[in-house]
């Protein structure tokens, strides 16, 4: 389960940035760090459709070379089956058409650019980037951030409002406390 | 006529069911003895008439009975008696009726070990939980009767769907019940506690235990489905985000988000309304999962329509989402928090982060199964929303909950200090860096580093947590390492058993990069005695063999897996193809598989020709895969450990016993 840490399959690209701030506060640095990893992620989570297809040699084709792409595809008919995996007499009809393109030459996007003409979106595993379907994609962003801002809010109004309470030890006092427990243990420990 | 009394019995029970709602409600609001005793022995009489129905179909099962038309659709003469066992919940009248015999044996054990407990609370639980049951016996009753007969006496039956004649797929849907019905027991708490304005920590203290029982049998569950899919289906995955894996994924995220929100309730008294939202999502997700599944709707909304069931379950979705917004809304003024957060560096607001990833990624997923539904009555056009969008949008929010999962236990309530901070995280932070770098020299892509860094640095939280406690102990109790552990566990299993459900998370995590980012694959034809070659393993196809069962053929494909460097043979598996008598057409899949804690050998045997003299495979490696299964065992294990009573809480509980038992309540 969990296949969602699947994000794409990764081209090598680094997008590290390993400058620190100096003095950073441990609560901003949370945030910056958890802020920093969502656009690590985002920036990384690009469509499959982005990666650049391989051009394909006008020899014997294998049956690796067709699954290469069918993994790509869905089959039209079930619900959420790989192309590659789907039993249907109509996707090893699907395979065979793979398999006579790249004889032709065509590379991977043109061909899952055929498939995408030939039988619509629904072989390509997720809503296209136009017209309603974006709605697909942005929804749960657009809901994530509204969701987002409203505890952000919510959160920093408690904090701004709220006085220290006098029973609340600062950084320091509580620094000092440390120092006179590890003392008192070495002691009697 | 035995099948007539198990009608008659379905009948009864609704009958009862409703007498019960209503002694509770009415008698809770008056505080009518005689009326709140009544509520509990209606939950124990529809328990024990359901628990008899139910019999009284295994019995048809069991015995051949086909002129029931579901015994007919579901079951054959030659079918072994497990199977005809769990033919129970192969179709959808038996399933609806098991899920109503669960619900009822749920409810009265939960009557039972509160009837002196929660006196003002417990009639209203009593009465919500009648109602879930009142909702399935109206299913039952009216629209899709397990006893229904053909009209004829069939020769045999038509025979359990192939793909459901397997071991995990026993299990996996009595341990996904298990769990989802459950979450009826802390709803109707919430609703309970709504109802009667008891909304202090009482209801919240009681449900945690009922909460976890089912989080865990529905956690246990979609395991085991996805070892199933794992073993059975063939394609190296084990998890392909279709609607009904959702459906059951769906009200574990918010049951999940549920049981970390109650913390902070119990701890700082605030969030008092979103637990109670988070509650009624669940069990609204798990009604509208069951919704999902059985009627179709997702495949097409056409579908829908057709479904003896669909508009029933419709009706009532709508009644549970006005009617608990109604009471929501009404008693928003009793809800408020009692406290304040006080940074963002607290271990309060990492649990509100926490409840906004799970809450995000609870909506994605909604999203997404429903967007093809949507988008086929909004724009006509049928589209497919499967494993790539989930991965893109969830993918990054997993990653991000992950990495909370660790940093959050090492938060201090209300504040961490800079030197705290320091202390806590240096260790992790240190193990992560390691583990990034080793990925990054022998196996260097970018999301695995980022994963498997992360996986470190929770394991390493945990492990510090583990050393500091144990050492605590040791000092000042004297006792051995082995023993301090015992004693965490025992005095604070709560804490210590939620670290080990953590580790369980992180390895389920690392056999989830291990297979996404690492898995290789090879399509290969190969004759008797032919080599193939894939990762550090050979392997050698040596024939077919095929063995009769009762009800069908097995053909096995015979190959052995040696060591590529040494040459020594490690393992002989064998892919199986299943063709049944009843179901030609449908032959049934099991992977040959080599497990070991690094990789996954897994054959898929494709076809065969010349009775065997050459056959095709897909063979797969499948890196640490094998971590998701130890994950889940760990998982189960830390959650016995959160939920078993430990002696102070026990002695609490009596005392509160105690207090009720004088008039307290």
């Amino acid at each position: 389960m969990l296949a969602a840490l699947q994000l794409c399959t990764g081209n090598g690209e680094s997008f590290r940035n390993d400058k620190m701030m100096p003095q950073i506060q441990p609560q901003r640095a949370i945030f910056l760090s958890l802020f920093v990893l969502l656009c690590l992620t985002l920036l990384g989570a690009r469509p499959l459709s982005a990666q650049e297809g391989a051009p394909m040699n006008s020899g014997a084709v294998s049956p690796n070379d067709v699954n290469e792409i069918a993994k790509d595809l869905w089959c039209p008919l079930c619900s959420g089956v790989r192309l590659d995996a789907c039993e249907l007499k109509a996707c090893e009809q699907m395979r065979d058409m793979i398999a006579v393109q790249l004889e032709e030459g065509q590379n991977k996007e043109q061909i899952k650019a055929y498939f995408l003409e030939q039988y619509g979106p629904q072989v390509m595993g997720e809503p296209p980037l136009q017209g309603f379907n974006l709605l697909a994609w942005i929804l749960p962003f657009a809901a994530l951030a509204g969701g987002g801002i409203f505890v952000w809010r919510r959160l920093r109004k408690m904090i701004v409002q709220k006085p220290q309470p006098a029973g609340v030890l600062t950084p320091a006092v509580e620094e000092k406390y440390h120092q006179q427990l590890e003392e008192e243990l070495k002691r009697y420990g | 006529m035995i099948y007539d009394i198990g009608h008659l019995i379905l009948l009864t029970s609704l009958v009862l069911a409703v007498c019960g709602i209503l002694a509770g409600f009415w008698g809770g609001h008056r505080r009518n003895t005689r009326l709140i005793q009544s509520s509990y022995n209606a939950v124990y009489a529809v328990a024990a008439l359901v628990t008899g129905a139910t019999a009284i179909l295994w019995y048809g099962l069991l015995t051949d009975a086909f002129h029931l038309s579901y015994v007919w659709n579901h079951s054959e003469r030659a079918l072994s008696a497990f199977y005809k066992f769990s033919a129970l919940w192969g179709g959808q009248a038996g399933s609806l009726l098991f899920w109503c015999m669960i619900l009822s044996v749920y409810s009265a054990v939960v009557a039972f070990s509160n009837r002196n407990r929660h006196l003002v609370l417990m009639p209203y639980v009593n009465a919500m939980l009648l109602v879930s049951s009142l909702f399935f016996l109206t299913l039952l009753v009216f629209a899709t009767d397990p006893f229904k007969r053909v009209g004829f006496l069939p020769p045999d039956g038509q025979g359990l769907n192939p793909l459901l004649q397997n071991f995990w797929m026993i299990i996996h849907p009595v341990m996904l019940y298990l769990g989802y019905v459950g979450m009826a027991v802390p709803f109707a708490f919430a609703v309970g506690a709504l109802v009667s304005k008891r909304l202090d920590n009482e209801w919240v203290h009681t449900v945690r235990r009922w909460t976890l029982i089912p989080w865990m049998f529905l956690s246990a569950g979609i395991i085991m489905g996805s070892q199933w899919a794992y073993m059975e289906l063939g394609w190296g995955g084990y998890w392909a985000w279709d609607p009904v894996e959702n459906a059951s994924f769906l009200p574990w995220l918010t049951g999940t988000a549920f049981l970390h929100s109650i913390i902070i309730q119990e701890q700082r008294g605030i969030l008092k309304v979103w637990n109670v939202v988070l509650i009624w999502l669940t069990y609204f997700l798990v009604i509208l999962g069951t919704f999902t599944t059985r009627s179709g709707i997702i495949e097409s909304v056409h579908s829908f329509a057709r479904s003896d069931v669909g508009p029933y379950f419709l009706v009532y979705l709508v009644l549970i989402l006005f009617g608990f917004l109604w009471l929501l809304f009404d008693r928003l003024p009793l809800l408020r928090g009692e406290h304040t957060i006080d940074s963002y560096a607290s271990r309060e607001a990492a649990f509100l982060a926490n409840n906004w990833l799970f809450a995000g990624i609870a909506f994605a997923t909604l999203w997404g199964t429903f967007f093809p539904m949507f988008s086929e009555i909004l724009t006509g056009e049928r589209i497919s929303v499967a494993a790539p969008f989930f991965n893109k949008v969830n993918g990054p929010l997993f990653l991000l909950l992950l990495l909370l999962m660790g940093a959050a236990p090492l938060l201090g309530w209300r504040h961490t200090s800079l030197a705290a901070f320091r202390k806590q995280f240096t260790f992790p932070l240190v193990a992560a860096g390691g583990v990034a770098l080793l990925v990054f020299v022998f196996a260097p892509s970018l999301y695995p580093i980022i994963g498997l860094a992360i996986c470190a640095f929770v394991a390493a939280t945990i492990v510090q947590e583990y050393v500091r406690g144990v050492a605590a102990r040791r000092i000042t109790n004297g006792e051995n390492a082995l023993l301090a552990m015992v004693n965490l566990w025992s005095r604070n299993g709560r804490r210590y058993g939620g670290y080990i459900v953590h580790l369980g998370i992180v390895m389920i995590g690392v056999a989830v990069i291990g297979n996404e980012f690492y898995q290789e694959s090879l399509n290969v034809t190969l004759a008797r005695g032919e080599r193939a070659t894939l990762g550090r393993y050979e392997l050698v196809y040596n024939g077919m063999a095929s063995t009769r069962q009762a009800n069908r053929i097995e053909f096995d494909a015979l190959i052995d897996v040696y060591n590529l460097e040494s040459g020594r043979r490690i393992s002989e598996i064998s892919p199986q193809r299943n063709i049944y008598d009843k179901a030609p057409d449908m032959p049934t899949s099991e992977v040959g598989l080599y497990m070991n804690p690094v990789e996954d050998v897994y054959a898929v045997l494709n076809g065969w020709e010349e009775g065997g003299a050459t056959a095709t495979f897909t063979l797969y490696i499948n890196p640490l895969t094998l971590w998701m299964w130890v994950g889940g065992i760990v998982l189960v294990l830390g959650t016995l450990i959160a939920t078993w009573p430990h002696p102070t809480h026990r002695r609490s509980e009596a005392v509160r016993s105690l207090a009720y038992a004088v008039g307290d309540d």
